[in-house]
């Protein structure tokens, strides 16, 4: 057993090696430009388009949960309603508007783009776009990781609104807040918008690399296309969680704990 | 005109949306019927169960870790700025048990052993396997479906009992580690102030959740058409549709329990 | 004076999961010639395809095609070799993005050199050879599998390379198609003076195209002669094989094998 633990441990770090190396050939994709130009409107239009319905629904959902949740606590403690909107929107612009999105996109987008990516491996599309002097990461990765920033940053905004605006529209109807009194924005800082930024666009980066890279790792035939695209959602999904977890820590680390 | 194009594509995707509903509705309605009285194939249970659950611990549990870390950086500025360490335990504790718990744990799920499950499933499809079910007289819904749907949501309530558990601890470790909180005080910070109730509400939702997530799995693996390219469309939409039911089903849940 | 191969390898392996697929082989096709591929199935035709195209890198031994090693180099550096080879693929990985013009057009696109018009003018030409005149505009995913096969041949032909690779042309076809498919590739040969090399399951058919015919059985290569007398070579197992019989040293190892 302890082999067999020893060597998943080496296949994982292998593929993480892998996986770092996918992020710097996109990287270095983005400063060449080596990708299409039609091609990046088209996955902006895939991406942004067609995932907007499901963030709005999935955030607004939410968001009018969590604020239940918040007035019911309070409701037990204090019955003060006059802090919850605006640490509702500091919690929203520092965490939970990015990272929820983030884990929508992860699932929606990653899923996307992995069985994209995925069908053409099997199919031998890969190979072929190789033999005819294209670099696959070029082609196909770099396009989708510069929408996946743009739309990802676009969607954290629209869906942190979302969150809010129902989140304050669930508060007044079950609690009687005062909408003038819930939707107050004097305690979000530059700081909690330099994390919202940070947060969307990190995992705006991460998303279209991991899923890339299992697209691209897909062999076989159908096995290997699901196979692909399952590692892409629990891949992404888990990198958002990771990203968030340690871009918290560090900035309540750096700024003392004073957010 | 802009107007009329728009209002079509709505439409139609208004329809695709509830063609899809209506197939699930049907298959649960099919696996239903298989229940009672109970056809369940007990071998492909027992390997179902065992290979879902097997598989899925590790990033479980790794989720659930950081779930619970995350909660308790959230609350780390409160507490910090107002010394309430005491208050610590409750902040996160109440979320973990009662949302961010379950639904992580239920998105996690999804990812790792919806997509899957709907990727065999639909592989099968793809090759006409159930289709040779059939001649053989054994019918796919009792045979694969149902066995598949009781493993996961046995699994999934499992799984979220067992990532509260980690979650909770998560909560302790970060508490300890970034806010100087220690132990004791976390323990019995969650021993005061959570209730069994808010522990149950959490697995209450972990069974909606599974069940939903189950149907959406299967529906989608079965209702798959084309080659590997359909596959890959059907994983994506099966944990779409996942994600935006856990969203829909704890609204629902947490506002029809309410307190 | 000789000239130098198109495609040389020496001493090449390659193995999969603790398997050797390929167990030192040793190949070498002069200019112009058309060599033939065939073995059973999983022999390791496909994986020389791959590495002649660069596709894959073999563990030992070198690859040289076109007067270019192609072992240890990077994707980018293979790009100046690729261009002059054109090739069909088994299944023939059409891009499902594009319509027929422009995945025939692709490669002249990718290469760059020729006006929009030259590039159109060259693709209507391909499809008008093989026989997909007005198919144009569909996408890939309207085409029959006959016609797809015929894309991918338009697509292996449009930049007139030196070498060309084709990948089992004539799988899952009727016999008539078989033939007309052939005498187009043969056609294309004798206009361009291509180098050829084909992987087919269908013997029959492969040997009145090639010149040559190599037999690959278990990583290495059993036999190389010429396709016109393939059916009585000297070594029992090829013999067996190009008559498809089922009694022989091939069925015996099989059985041994599993």
């Amino acid at each position: 057993m302890i082999a067999r633990l020893g060597t998943s441990v080496v296949g994982a770090l292998r593929s993480a090696r892998d996986l770092w190396l996918v992020l710097l050939s996109t990287l270095a994709g983005v400063i060449r430009r080596g990708g299409a130009q039609g091609e990046l409107v088209r996955q902006m239009h895939a991406i942004g388009n067609k995932s907007v319905l499901f963030v709005v629904v999935t955030l607004g959902f939410i968001g009018m949960v969590m604020a239940y949740e918040a007035c019911n606590q309070l409701s037990r403690i204090t019955g003060d309603y006059s802090a919850v909107g605006s640490q509702f929107i500091r919690l929203i612009v520092s965490d939970f508007g990015p990272t929820l999105t983030g884990l929508m996109l992860a699932t929606r987008v990653g899923a996307g783009i992995a069985a994209e990516i995925g069908s053409m491996k099997v199919t031998e599309q890969i190979d072929a776009l190789r033999m005819s002097g294209v670099l696959p990461i070029d082609y196909l990765i770099v396009p989708r990781f510069i929408a996946s920033l743009i739309m990802t940053l676009l969607l954290s905004v629209i869906g942190a609104l979302v969150m809010f605006g129902a989140g304050g529209l669930t508060a007044e109807h079950s609690f009687g807040v005062n909408p003038s009194i819930f939707y107050d924005f004097t305690y979000v800082r530059p700081r909690h918008m330099i994390l919202f930024m940070i947060k969307a666009l990190s995992y705006g980066a991460a998303i279209p690399v991991v899923a890339g890279f299992c697209g691209l790792r897909a062999r076989g035939s159908s096995e290997g296309v699901g196979w692909a695209t399952t590692a892409a959602v629990i891949g992404s999904s888990f990198a958002v969680i990771v990203l968030d977890f340690v871009i918290s820590a560090a900035a309540l680390f750096l700024t003392g704990g004073d957010l | 005109m802009i107007g009329d194009k728009w209002v079509a594509a709505v439409g139609a995707g208004g329809m695709k949306i509830a063609q899809e509903v209506g197939g699930i509705m049907i298959l649960s309605g099919q696996v239903l019927r298989a229940l009672f009285p109970p056809r369940i194939d007990r071998r492909e249970l027992v390997k179902n169960l065992y290979k879902m659950g097997n598989r899925s611990v590790p990033i479980i549990v790794l989720t659930a870790f950081f779930a619970g870390a995350l909660m308790v950086l959230q609350a780390g500025p409160f507490v910090k700025k107002f010394g309430a360490t005491s208050l610590a335990g409750y902040g996160a504790g109440y979320a973990v048990l009662r949302e961010i718990g379950p639904i992580l744990i239920a998105l996690m799920f999804s990812g790792r052993v919806g997509a899957n499950n709907t990727a065999e499933l639909a592989t099968m499809t793809v090759t006409e396997q159930l289709d040779g079910l059939r001649a053989l007289a054994i019918d796919p819904v009792a045979y694969l479906v149902v066995p598949r749907v009781l493993a996961m949501m046995v699994m999934l309530v499992a799984l979220t009992a067992l990532g509260d558990l980690v979650a909770l601890a998560g909560a302790m470790v970060v508490a300890r580690g970034m806010l100087d909180i220690d132990w004791m005080t976390m323990y019995h910070s969650f021993a005061d102030t959570l209730k069994p109730f808010d522990f149950l509400l959490g697995i209450y939702k972990s069974i909606a959740f599974g069940a939903a997530i189950a149907m959406s799995s299967c529906y989608f693996g079965v209702a798959v058409r084309g080659g590997a390219v359909g596959v890959g469309k059907a994983v994506n939409a099966a944990v779409v549709a996942a994600a935006v039911s856990i969203m829909l089903l704890d609204f629902f849940l947490t506002y029809l329990v309410g307190g | 004076m000789s000239v130098a191969p198109v495609i040389k390898l020496t001493d090449v392996g390659k193995r999969y999961e603790r398997h050797d697929v390929l167990g030192g082989i040793s190949l070498e096709v002069a200019a112009g010639s058309r060599l033939g591929l065939i073995g059973p199935a999983a022999s390791g035709k496909s994986v020389i395809l791959k590495l002649v195209a660069g596709l894959e890198q073999p563990d030992r031994g070198s690859v040289e095609v076109l007067g270019t090693e192609m072992v240890g180099k990077r994707e980018v550096d293979l790009g100046a070799v690729r261009r002059r080879i054109g090739m069909l693929f088994q299944n023939y990985a059409l891009f499902d993005f594009l319509t027929v013009e422009r995945n025939v057009a692709f490669p002249l696109e990718r290469r760059g050199g020729m006006t929009t018009d030259e590039i159109a003018a060259k693709v209507a030409e391909r499809l008008r050879a093989v026989g997909l005149a007005g198919s144009e505009h569909k996408l890939t995913a309207e085409l029959s599998g006959g016609m797809k096969k015929r894309v991918g041949i338009a697509r292996a032909t449009v930049a007139d390379a030196e070498l060309v690779i084709y990948d089992e042309p004539t799988a899952g076809l009727d016999p008539v198609t078989t033939q007309k498919i052939y005498d187009l590739l043969s056609a294309d040969q004798i206009r361009t003076k291509a180098t050829v090399i084909a992987v087919s399951s269908d013997v029959i058919a492969l040997a009145g195209f090639v010149d040559e015919i190599a037999f690959l059985y278990q990583g290495k290569i059993l036999y190389r002669g010429p396709a016109a007398t393939i059916a009585d070579a000297p070594d029992p197992i090829v013999r067996q094989f190009v008559r498809g019989e089922l009694e022989g040293p091939l069925e015996d190892v099989r059985r041994d094998a599993s």
